[in-house]
């Protein structure tokens, strides 16, 4: 069964990591690959963001699947699929052994955070996000170790094609060429709080040294719902009269179930990896299907569940009405990819996974820190000295597992106002220093220019009179893009520059009437 | 000079190259055809009308020779359709290439460094499939082998130029006929923006005589108009069909400046009226002059 199940992780886990590098374009509209497909199945997404938004995505009743599953088999998602849960198997392989189990208050936490989460759900705020096994893995891949990753292979291979020494930089060249296309990316990404998102991944991983599997043990919210239900699971594990409790299976327990005491045994922290029973000398350890349902000694408590919920429904108002991080704080720069629902509904439905974010073609989706308030930590927004919204790209869109962003049609994304770009006259070349350049309206994407240009004999500062053709930007027209913006030659701080006013998304920022 | 020593002395990073065997066969015999200056040929086939244009100056092998590397240079730098008129008409891409493998090119390069992405413009304006589909790679510039040149200009000093068009035996440039913001219309000389690395937004500032000077560093063997459709407005990155007219017609010969004087007559406007190619003019670097010129003019029906 050891083998069996390290085989299925090791699937799930290339498959994961497959369909994490598949997340960017290939030039064609459509990505091609059903790269949210490890969400779909996420039953704590589901369940947060039906609560919060009181609306069903079709494509999350895969779920359901993952909830059956779980009632027949137990919480074999955390044993043989959930990729980080894999993870922390390998890195707690570097553990020789537990200590004793810590007992059952760090086993709590998880199912308080569940709690916590499904209160404030239910209040709809959407939070599930920050703390959901999968959005944290993918989120912290995309955001943090794969540009690091990337930049460490990048910068390799370029150190040996700089200093050119012969044979050499040919096998470092034929590698690189074959490990660019299915591994690297197509350009180097950029992330703001990169390092931040690096560090928390490290600590979850690091977390195996000090207990195998803490997250998943302690911490883990998806893992307490599949808990919960795994207590009603039908297949059951039972151990025999010819247990002399020799304690060996407690040695190979990933999880916390205490496996060596009949008394203490724990079901729902049980992975049904079934390594007791590969191991009991006594052949004492079955598993097979009975419809008796066994007690389970992990009781989280009514008053820590009653505390967690209301902390999770009284966090809703104060988050709201704070001023500065709260959602009343209306910031201009909050530009949300193309499609985003209006902000609450935006809220409510956005998990932070990050999809958006590895698929954007310009690198100019980044993570939130404050600009959407606490509420909105890590959600996307453009940042077009970064990277500006292709014109005819729709793949944020088509990988956000939610429909917090909406999926675009070609004729409706060009119709979909982000923002509005503004000349700042102070700095742009032609308006403030009667130099000629017009990249800006070069490069406006709007089949009717957006930006227009204006022609003015103005005077140099010898007196000489010359004609500039000054940018001006069409109300009507602007989509609020952004690639006047990034391609600005006025790098450091453009000339011209988009807010989010008169995104389509929000009737209260509307500009023109 | 021979561009690969031209290249030796223009870089100036000093990076090691080497200078591979075998590049005598540069010294151009005088060939028959080089009495035409321009052809200029129309018909519903963009291959077709292509492959003549090239025929009337003497044919592929005036200007490749067997075993050349060859880079052929469209414009691709739009997220645009063909119909959209923003890059080079992909026949007549797939045209030039396949005429240079028959001339015996070794090796046929198809890159551009594109305004918005670069896996959309290549996929999106045709070109890359339609090149593959001849066996030939439609390469991503790569960021490495853009190296500050000596450009020695009246406005380009020096600017990072990508390595490779300047260590081809042979260039060969595709632009299409676009309008354009601040240079009124995009052609051929400025087509060669796209080998240029760096923030090349800033050559804006002087535009016509920094075109002049690229085009005078690059010196490609032949240009190859694209004027099957062309942007009358809104260029150089278009959108709207209203703004393309089908004008079916490819205009090929040596003279930068006398393609893109011709290529504004197509506009309704003259070379004069255009600030570099009237820099061009004057400074050498071609003629603007289309009256004293042999100008072939064909039309195919078919």
């Amino acid at each position: 069964m050891r083998i069996a199940r390290i085989v299925s992780q090791a699937i799930f886990l290339l498959l994961f990591v497959f369909l994490f590098l598949q997340t960017e374009s290939t030039g064609q509209d459509e990505l091609g690959y059903p790269v949210k497909i490890f969400l779909d199945f996420d039953p704590l997404i589901l369940l947060t963001s039906f609560l919060a938004s009181h609306k069903l995505t079709a494509a999350f009743l895969l779920s359901g699947v993952t909830v059956l599953v779980t009632l027949v088999l137990g919480r074999v998602f955390c044993g043989w699929i959930c990729p980080l849960g894999t993870l922390n198997n390998l890195v707690g392989g570097l553990r020789k052994r537990n200590h004793q189990s810590p007992g059952v208050a760090w086993r709590r936490i998880k199912y308080l955070v569940l709690i916590f989460l499904l209160a404030g759900a239910l209040f709809s705020a959407q939070l599930a996000g920050l703390v959901d096994p999968l959005s944290f893995l993918i989120r912290s891949l995309a955001v943090g170790v794969y540009p690091a990753l990337n930049h460490a292979l990048a910068s390799a291979f370029n150190t040996v094609y700089e200093a050119n020494p012969p044979v050499v930089v040919d096998i470092s060249e034929w590698i690189y060429a074959r490990l660019r296309d299915p591994l690297m990316a197509f350009r180097q990404p950029y992330f703001r709080q990169g390092i931040f998102m690096t560090a928390l991944f490290a600590l979850v991983l690091g977390l195996n040294l000090h207990e195998k599997r803490f997250w998943c043990r302690n911490l883990c919210p998806l893992g307490a719902l599949l808990g919960l239900l795994s207590r009603f699971a039908l297949l059951k594990r039972s151990v025999s009269e010819g247990c002399n409790e020799c304690g060996k299976c407690a040695t190979v327990c990933p999880g916390a179930a205490d496996p060596d005491s009949r008394e203490y045994w724990t079901v729902s922290e049980c992975y049904n990896c079934w390594n007791c029973d590969d191991v009991c000398p006594n052949n004492a350890v079955h598993f097979g299907f009975s419809r008796r349902t066994p007690g389970d000694r992990l009781d989280i408590g009514r008053r820590r569940a009653l505390t967690a919920g209301l902390a999770g429904a009284v966090m809703v108002p104060v988050l709201r009405t704070d001023t500065v991080l709260g959602r009343g704080n209306r910031n201009p720069l909050l530009i949300r990819p193309p499609g985003s629902l209006d902000e609450g509904g935006f809220l409510e439905r956005c998990v932070r996974c990050g999809e958006c974010m590895k698929v954007c073609i310009t690198n100019g989706l980044q993570p939130t820190l404050l600009e959407a308030g606490l509420e909105g930590l890590w959600s996307p927004v453009l940042i077009p000295t970064l990277g500006y919204c292709e014109y005819r790209c729709t793949l944020c869109g088509q990988v956000c597992p939610t429909g917090a962003i909406k999926r675009l049609s070609l004729e409706e994304k060009a119709k979909t106002r982000i923002g509005t770009a503004m000349v700042d006259r102070n700095r742009c070349l032609p308006w403030a220093h009667s130099r000629p350049c017009i990249v800006c309206e070069e490069v406006c994407p709007t089949p009717e220019k957006a930006i227009w240009l204006e022609n003015v004999e103005v005077e140099d500062a010898k007196g000489r009179k010359l004609t500039v053709q000054r940018p001006r930007v069409d109300l009507e027209l602007c989509i609020g893009c952004g690639i006047c913006e990034t391609k600005c030659p006025v790098e450091d701080q453009p000339a011209i520059y988009v807010t989010s006013i008169g995104e389509s998304r929000r009737k209260e920022n509307t500009l023109l009437w | 000079m021979h561009r690969r020593d031209f290249l030796k002395k223009a870089i100036v990073t000093g990076a090691a190259l080497s200078l591979p065997p075998g590049m005598a066969q540069f010294i151009n015999p005088a060939w028959a055809a080089d009495a035409v200056d321009l052809a200029v040929v129309t018909g519903p086939s963009p291959a077709r009308i292509t492959q003549a244009a090239i025929e009337a100056l003497g044919g592929m092998n005036r200007f490749v020779a067997r075993g050349d590397v060859v880079v052929v240079k469209p414009n691709m730098a739009w997220d645009r359709t063909p119909e959209q008129a923003a890059n080079t008409n992909p026949e007549v891409v797939a045209t030039v290439v396949r005429m240079c493998l028959e001339a015996g090119a070794k090796k046929v390069k198809v890159f551009d460094r594109p305004v918005n992405d670069a896996r959309r413009c290549y996929i999106q304006s045709g070109i890359a499939e339609t090149v593959r589909s001849l066996g030939v790679d439609v390469p991503y510039m790569d960021e490495r082998k853009f190296r500050d040149m000596s450009i020695k200009g009246d406005a380009l000093k020096s600017w990072p130029i990508y390595t490779e068009v300047m260590e081809a035996d042979k260039v060969i440039n595709i632009p299409i006929a676009k309008h354009h913001g601040l240079a009124r219309l995009t052609m051929s000389m400025k087509n060669w923006m796209g080998v240029m690395g760096g923030s090349r937004n800033k050559i804006h500032q002087k535009l016509d005589d920094s075109l002049v000077d690229l085009a005078r560093f690059v010196k490609p063997e032949l240009t190859v108009l694209d004027a099957v459709r062309i942007l009358l407005d809104n260029g150089p990155q278009g959108g709207d069909i209203a703004d393309v007219r089908k004008t079916d017609t490819v205009v090929a010969g040596v003279d930068q400046v006398a393609i893109d004087a011709y290529g504004a007559t197509l506009f309704g406007l003259a070379g004069k009226d255009l600030g570099y190619v009237r820099k061009g003019h004057e400074s050498g670097l071609g003629s603007m002059d289309l009256s004293r010129m042999v100008i072939r003019k064909m039309t195919l029906l078919g």
